[in-house]
């Protein structure tokens, strides 16, 4: 299972103001608090946080399909600059993020798995394409044979007619951004 | 505070986050925040924290994990100003 998640750094400065009375009280555990308010860059550390936690949740939701907002069931805790490890109930999700000045991008694994995650960060009127090419090149199967459906959570599946494609598949927008993260069915 | 009133001022507070203006035209009971109205999930944080200045009330955690959709939060609405 992999879910990711993109932050356009731009988009969230305009957009959202993590400095807001009470916005981190709702959004962060005490010790992610900590975390961002003894960071050198905080409004960084706030958005890699948050991408950390929604990639987890594309995770539990493709296993659950139930929608729920509580930022505070997923702790996170930082393993390196770039890794890290999301706790929600009994569950670990190993991510990782990648920054640059333009965006913050996670991608959220289950922490017993090893598959083969193939993602990439585009447009967000391109995602659709981009992933229909790439399988493609992984499968062989043509473009035009796929299609996209939806679980009932809304996550994205990608199909040849009734044969699933994807293993796992997990979509992002933000601002001037998109990127997917995907399995293949094959790997599980 | 009636249901219909409830939404009215619940439409006024999300409007500076929607991303999809049909959705936003047609609002009802049954709108979804994120499905239909294409709000980012961190602004659903904001909205939340809008809902408490506005109706002067405390959301926690749990009635929180629930707010997704216009209806869930009306409920909440009414039973946190009820209480």
């Amino acid at each position: 299972m992999v879910g990711n998640d993109l932050v356009d750094l731009q988009f969230a400065k305009s957009e959202s103001n993590w400095q807001r009375k009470g916005f981190l009280e709702k959004q962060f555990t005490i010790k992610e608090q900590q975390l961002i308010l003894h960071a050198t860059n905080s409004f960084n550390v706030v958005w890699r946080l948050w991408s950390m936690k929604e990639a987890a949740y594309k995770i539990v939701t493709q296993q659950h399909e139930k929608r729920f907002f509580a930022p505070h069931k997923f702790e996170c805790s930082f393993i390196s600059e770039a890794e890290g490890i999301v706790f929600f109930e009994n569950n670990k999700f190993f991510t990782t993020t990648f920054f640059n000045s333009f965006y913050c991008y996670t991608i959220a694994q289950k922490t017993n798995e090893k598959l083969a995650v193939f993602s990439s960060v585009g447009l967000p009127e391109t995602i659709d394409c981009e992933i229909k090419q790439q399988l493609q090149e992984l499968t062989g199967v043509l473009m035009e044979e796929m299609s996209q459906r939806k679980s009932s959570v809304g996550a994205p599946l990608y199909y040849q007619k009734e044969k699933l494609l994807t293993n796992s598949c997990s979509i992002s927008h933000h601002g001037n951004y998109g990127a997917f993260a995907f399995t293949l069915q094959n790997e599980s | 505070m009636k249901k219909e009133e409830l939404i009215t001022k619940l439409s006024v507070i999300v409007k500076p986050y929607i991303q999809n203006e049909e959705a936003f035209k047609s609002l009802s009971e049954n709108t979804d925040f994120i499905n239909d109205l294409e709000i980012n999930s961190a602004n659903l944080v904001d909205i939340i924290l809008d809902i408490e200045d506005e109706f002067d009330i405390e959301i926690d955690n749990d009635s929180m994990e629930q707010m997704l959709s216009i209806k869930a939060t009306v409920e909440i609405i009414q039973i946190k100003m009820n209480a």
